[in-house]
């Protein structure tokens, strides 16, 4: 599932299992681009969540995050952070970091 | 028997145009980049001089140019990072860094264009991606309101530095030469209340406590040192081509850039260049999708020559 959601949604869906949090920015390009990426990691798994949070809408999120450019994408377990890479990135790379932790 | 007959490496305007043409003369197109499609254009804000389209977001028209060419039913695309390529006559060979995955085509079109060139200088690696940028219209947005150092003094330069000054308070140019960008461009940042520009001058230090916070760097002529305090930094000092896997094929130039005649053709029968990665002047997106085009026309007629 890849969806956009705010701060609010964003805590109610974080807690439980594997989820790939995507901060992005509306006027970045290697945001959208990474959007297609994504798309195409998905696919890769059956259960993956991927939620993807306006940093200029949700700006206490991003900051209690410590996300500081973007594309940042923060993988979380259970709740915990357990990987982060920040920038577009290769769609293996991402690949990887999930299954590293699943 | 090849898998392809022609393989694309590099999914930006140039490739994407000559995944398009070779699809259009009937060949089965194999496309790869290593990221997503678009290039260089996904870190461009507006693209104002690309015909028919007006100003244009560099990303939207990156999915555009994509859609346009997944409208064929024999363009393939995957994401792999090619480390070499094998040139066996009639069928060459690409070899990608992903589990050593070969791919084999009858002809190959490279496009793999440029990257951001660095400073190398101390601070540059800690600071890289906290504090030191080489895309405004990502990370310029968290610069609201603070200070901020732009170095280069080009066109990507002084026209990011452009859209930066509306949204920071201060913005310092720091160049090793003049400004060299295009005069209106030039005019319109000068003219900006909260730009200053310091020309003539070498780069030294990034500085900062776990936080960037200043800029180090002497004047080239008179040797006098000083720093600019700032909460971030662009970089826009030119780029290099991506072809270091080229290095033992035969088709580069000293300068690492793919040498082609005007039929986009590289020493090698059969290798085709594209794009930003090639030898020539002018680095746009229309110059890209005319190489696009002639490479995939003139790779095309070589693959029917072949049978």
């Amino acid at each position: 599932m890849i969806k956009e959601v705010n701060s609010e949604e964003f805590k109610g869906l974080c807690g439980t299992g594997l989820v790939l949090a995507d901060f992005f920015s509306t006027t970045c390009g290697p945001c959208k681009m990474l959007g297609f990426v994504l798309k195409d990691v998905e696919k890769e798994f059956g259960d993956l969540t991927i939620l993807k949070i306006d940093f200029d809408l949700n700006k206490e999120l991003t900051a209690e995050y410590g996300v500081t450019g973007y594309p940042t994408l923060v993988l979380l377990k259970d709740g915990t952070e357990v990987g982060r890479l920040q920038g577009l990135q290769q769609k293996p790379v991402i690949v990887r970091m999930i299954q590293d932790n699943q | 028997m090849a898998q392809y007959d022609v393989i694309i490496i590099g999914a930006g305007p140039a490739g994407m145009t000559a995944a398009i043409y070779a699809a259009r003369a009937d060949m089965n197109v194999l496309m790869l980049d290593k990221l997503a499609p678009g290039g260089q254009i996904i870190n461009t804000n507006e693209i104002q001089n690309y015909p028919g389209v007006g100003t244009v977001n560099g990303a939207e028209l990156a999915y555009r140019m994509f859609e346009h060419t997944q409208e064929f039913g024999n363009i393939a695309f995957d994401y792999r990072t090619v480390k070499e390529i094998r040139d066996d006559g009639k069928e060459k060979t690409v070899i990608c860094e992903e589990e050593d995955k070969t791919f084999t085509g009858k002809a190959i079109i490279i496009a793999t264009g440029t990257r951001p060139r660095c400073l190398n200088v101390t601070g540059e690696d800690r600071y890289r991606g906290n504090g030191i940028s080489w895309c405004a219209i990502c990370d310029g947005a968290q610069y609201r309101d603070r200070d901020v150092v732009v170095i280069g003094g080009g066109n990507s330069a002084v026209e990011e530095s452009i859209f930066l000054a509306g949204i920071v308070k201060s913005l310092t140019i720091v160049t090793m030469l003049e400004l060299t960008a295009d005069p209106i461009a030039c005019d319109r940042l000068r003219a900006m209340n909260n730009v200053k520009i310091h020309i003539f001058q070498e780069i030294l230090e990034f500085q900062g406590d776990g936080k960037l916070n200043g800029v180090r760097f002497k004047s080239t002529g008179t040797g006098e040192e000083q720093v600019v305090e700032c909460d971030g930094v662009f970089e826009y000092i030119g780029l290099i081509p991506t072809t270091e896997f080229l290095a033992d094929s035969g088709v580069l130039n000293q300068m690492g850039y793919v040498e082609v005649d005007e039929k986009m053709q590289t020493r090698v029968a059969g290798i085709y260049g594209a794009g930003d990665c090639i030898t020539k002047n002018l680095r746009q997106v229309v110059t890209a999708c005319a190489d696009g085009a002639i490479a995939a026309q003139e790779a095309s007629h070589y693959v029917q020559n072949l049978e």
